[in-house]
């Protein structure tokens, strides 16, 4: 039987133990004062994460189409990522291994996308003509002031984000939260709060659906790489589309 | 019949578990002083009972939270229709009938799964009060009595789910 050595008078004891036999220790109120160590840091990381993308918002509205902005803001997004992530290094570099995927899997990571990418490009803008059709926003033409606007809408949108979002979603907090309940709840919960943070109430209809495959695959496969593919293809579809979109109907006409 | 006088030898008198070892000062399962003092006995007993008191208080956090949960839910439908009806925004209609559903749903999971929900609960709220900060920034402070409430409500019972789960 596996054993561990009390934190309190250093005896060898059995690792399921909930008391050392040999001083009387609660180990339990230990494993309580990790957890909630724990639930500390996830509602930290959270609320760090909601926080600086309320900022976001007010440095976008004060300096539209302004490169410098747009690189801090993605620069200090990464920053804090990487921040909270060097108190989880071991188990966060573990998450960027190649293990073997089923075919089946292979599969749902790239076809997927492309479908999930198509259907949400239509049913978003059909959502947006109906409820608002006069805000419509065209994620390629956001960066037609750069001077190649399409390489730059693929990397700040389809490059760092599925980078920095599934670290911080699909990686930290995943870990922390698969400290304190079980895989099920941890995809659930990362789901939600990977669509909580879009700051959209119509996205959480497929952001919430999508994160559940991204958290299935990387509970299945403990790897960031699955995840990672997922995001870059989606991102980019909706990119092209618009893109396309962009050129053969609105400066077309 | 000698197998069944060993066991009950090795067993704690407590909890009557068989304890690991089994000449061990104290239970490894209940933490019960089997080869003891007195005084380490008395112990044991007295933590029990405030144990005890803290678990029913602690039930009854948890379920605070979950009425919060539900409180919160009616209170975003409601205000829903009323702007509704004196707007006509079906935008802000369907946004916080969809929030009130998830209230609504996070409530009932918080029955079988307390600790989870309610964390989701307290980060939607939260997510909530940054979002209309960001829509109109005065909001922030306005309630704010409600608001520490609120989240006094949810992370109590969030952390008194943490600590019954973990006993």
């Amino acid at each position: 039987m596996e054993s561990i050595s009390c934190n309190n008078c250093k005896e060898t004891i059995l690792v399921d133990s909930a008391f050392c036999p040999t001083c009387g220790s609660n180990l339990i109120k230990k494993k309580r004062t990790n957890s909630e160590g724990n639930l500390n840091s996830i509602i930290f990381f959270y609320v760090s994460i909601v926080v600086f993308i309320a900022i976001t918002y007010f440095v976008n509205e004060n300096y539209q189409e302004n490169f410098l902005a747009e690189v801090l803001i993605e620069g200090f997004f990464a920053l804090i990522i990487l921040l909270f992530s060097l108190f989880d290094l071991k188990e966060i570099i573990a998450l960027y291994r190649f293990p073997k995927i089923s075919i089946r899997d292979y599969l749902l990571t790239f076809f997927t996308p492309i479908f999930t990418g198509v259907t949400v490009y239509i049913g978003v803008e059909f959502i947006n003509k109906v409820v608002d059709p006069d805000n419509s926003i065209n994620t390629y033409a956001q960066y037609l002031y750069l001077e190649h606007p399409l390489a730059w809408g693929i990397f700040f949108v389809a490059i760092l984000p599925p980078i920095f979002e599934e670290l911080a979603f699909r990686g930290y907090l995943f870990n922390l939260l698969k400290r304190v309940t079980n895989a099920r709840n941890t995809i659930i919960a990362t789901s939600f709060l990977f669509a909580l943070v879009h700051f959209s109430f119509i996205s959480i209809i497929w952001i919430f659906p999508f994160g559940l495959l991204l958290g299935y695959l990387r509970n299945k496969y403990n790897t960031l790489w699955l995840g990672m593919i997922i995001h870059f293809i989606h991102n980019l579809i909706v990119l092209l589309l618009d893109y396309f979109v962009f050129n053969f109907t609105i400066v077309g006409t | 019949m000698e197998e069944n006088q060993s066991t009950n030898e090795n067993s704690c008198s407590f909890c009557k578990k068989e304890m690991t070892p089994p000449d061990a000062i104290f239970c490894n399962h209940c933490g019960h002083p089997e080869n003891g003092t007195d005084q380490q006995r008395a112990q044991f007993f007295a933590k029990r009972a405030v144990n005890k008191t803290k678990h029913i208080d602690a039930g009854k956090k948890i379920k605070s939270a979950r009425n919060t949960l539900f409180i919160l839910s009616g209170i975003l439908g409601v205000f829903g229709f009323f702007l509704y009806f004196t707007t006509n925004d079906i935008v802000t209609l369907g946004a916080n009938l969809l929030i009130s559903f998830i209230y609504l749903a996070l409530g009932f999971w918080s029955k079988e799964k307390p600790m989870i929900a309610l964390l989701v609960g307290l980060l939607l709220y939260l997510t909530l009060v940054v979002i209309s900060a960001i829509v109109d920034p005065s909001t922030l402070y306005r309630g704010i009595l409600w608001k520490i409430l609120i989240i006094t409500f949810l992370g109590k019972g969030l952390y008194s789910a943490n600590a019954v789960k973990n006993q």
